[in-house]
């Protein structure tokens, strides 16, 4: 894996460096984020640098909306209250109803616009900004700033937080019986006692259902596995390719890339998003009531 | 799982710093924006709306008033025709009766004037008689006493 990093060298003149002014630097794109300073034992990473910045900045524009609100929208308030009724309307096309859109909508574009701020933040031209390590191979150059979301650990945050929200946002619509039952499915097991006698072949779709129940206990974690792995692998190959285009040709052909990669960041913090409304929505139903209709929709048929 | 944690550089404290990062923007857009912008916003639609309400039901009461005053007008022309028709009527009617009176006073007068001339005429020629009986009766007293002057 350790292979998968790509390594350009670089001249750089950086006065806070301790080595001489024209030793050859190494400028690695690592798979991980680097760190730039330590707390004690915490380390602060680039990445968790990029990220506290994209909080101040949103921080900043929330406070400035805030300040600038009235009840006749002007400037600021008056395109973020376009984005706003966009966004809304795009989550009702998702959810299907516009109850859950409210009540989801505030975590999902915060999400959006948190990883928005991060991806855009790691395509910002200050990588000459940043220190240089010294280790056995020799100096190496760490920016300031990497996409708080080209690090894994960003990313399963995320997707760990969406993931936990959407069950205890199913616990609160469905309750909690309904939604341990969408994993381990004691009804299903019951009802071979219930309706072994009506109906035997309950004796072969129980226990389906209950092992269906299980699989979907697994694909919460694949959730988080697939939701963390996409962003962070689609933002670090952008900053991959940024990095090699501009070892053939720097300043200029990295460009084009650059606003590539401007369009992948909000893309990628659009689905991230849109799962988010999905996992949501779809924790949000009772299986049982589908099955249950589904049922009596088949009795009505036979009738 | 060792592997990928050692590769990816996996270390819960970023995981959790990263919590902390998104739920301050979470706790931020929330409280500054999202929750008094969703707040104002749904005050303007139902200000909007109830605006666009009242405008209908105005523009409803508008049309409904337009029609009771053209209503009102037609019947006040109508009334106001049939008040001018009456009066005209009575109008006419008291004319014609009063002309009645008129022409019955007139000849009411003209027939006691009649009358009174006819008195006039009958007591002016009574005395005109009386006159001239008494003149008769005085000339003839006269010539008798001459004739009986001359007589004597």
């Amino acid at each position: 894996m350790e292979n998968l990093t790509t390594q350009t060298n670089q001249k750089s003149e950086i006065e806070i460096s301790p080595v001489k002014k024209t030793e050859e630097l190494k400028h690695e794109s690592t798979l991980f984020a680097e760190p730039v300073a330590h707390i004690g034992n915490f380390p602060i990473t680039n990445s968790l640098l990029t990220s506290s910045s994209a909080v101040i900045i949103i921080a900043v524009f929330a406070v400035l909306i805030r300040l600038s609100l009235s009840e006749i929208p002007k400037g600021l308030q008056n395109i973020f209250e376009a984005i706003l009724e966009g966004a809304i309307s795009l989550c009702d096309q998702v959810t299907n109803s516009r109850k859950i859109s409210t009540k989801v909508f505030p975590l999902a574009f915060s999400v959006f616009l948190f990883i928005l701020i991060n991806n855009w933040l790691g395509l910002l031209p200050i990588g000459g900004l940043g220190v240089v390590e010294q280790s056995e191979s020799g100096a190496s150059f760490i920016p300031f700033l990497r996409s708080g979301t080209a690090d894994i650990n960003t990313t399963i945050a995320l997707a760990i937080m969406a993931v936990i929200s959407a069950n205890l946002f199913g616990i609160f619509s469905i309750g909690i019986w309904k939604t341990f039952n969408k994993y381990v499915n004691l009804v299903a097991l019951g009802s071979i006692f219930t309706k072994v006698w009506k109906e035997p072949t309950v004796l072969v779709v129980a226990p389906v259902t209950f092992f269906v129940g299980l699989l979907e206990l697994i694909g919460e974690f694949a959730k988080i596995a697939s939701l963390s792995f996409r962003l962070f692998g689609n933002v670090f190959a952008g900053e991959v390719l940024l990095m090699a285009m501009s070892a053939i040709l720097p300043y200029i052909l990295p460009i084009p890339f650059m606003f590539l990669e401007i369009f992948v960041g909000l893309i990628q913090a659009l689905i991230f998003s849109i799962l988010v409304l999905v996992y949501f929505t779809i924790a949000a139903q009772d299986h049982s009531e589908h099955e249950e209709h589904g049922e009596h929709e088949h009795n009505t048929a036979h009738a | 799982m060792a592997s990928i944690i050692s590769t990816f550089h996996i270390d819960w404290q970023i995981i959790v710093a990263q919590a902390i990062n998104f739920v301050i923007v979470f706790a931020v857009l929330y409280i500054f924006v999202l929750k008094p912008l969703n707040k104002l916003m749904a005050e303007r639609s139902e200000k909007i709306a109830k605006g666009v309400h009242d405008a209908r039901q105005n523009a409803e009461m508008l049309a409904l008033t337009k029609t009771e005053h053209e209503a009102i007008i037609l019947k006040a022309k109508s009334d106001a025709q049939a008040i001018f028709q009456d009066g005209r009527k009575k109008s006419e009617a008291k004319r014609a009766e009063m002309l009645e009176e008129a022409k019955a006073d007139v000849e009411k007068l003209i027939a006691n004037g009649k009358k009174t001339l006819e008195a006039e005429k009958v007591k002016m020629v009574e005395e005109a008689r009386m006159e001239v009986s008494s003149l008769v009766v005085e000339a003839t007293k006269k010539i008798l006493e001459k004739r009986q002057d001359d007589l004597v």
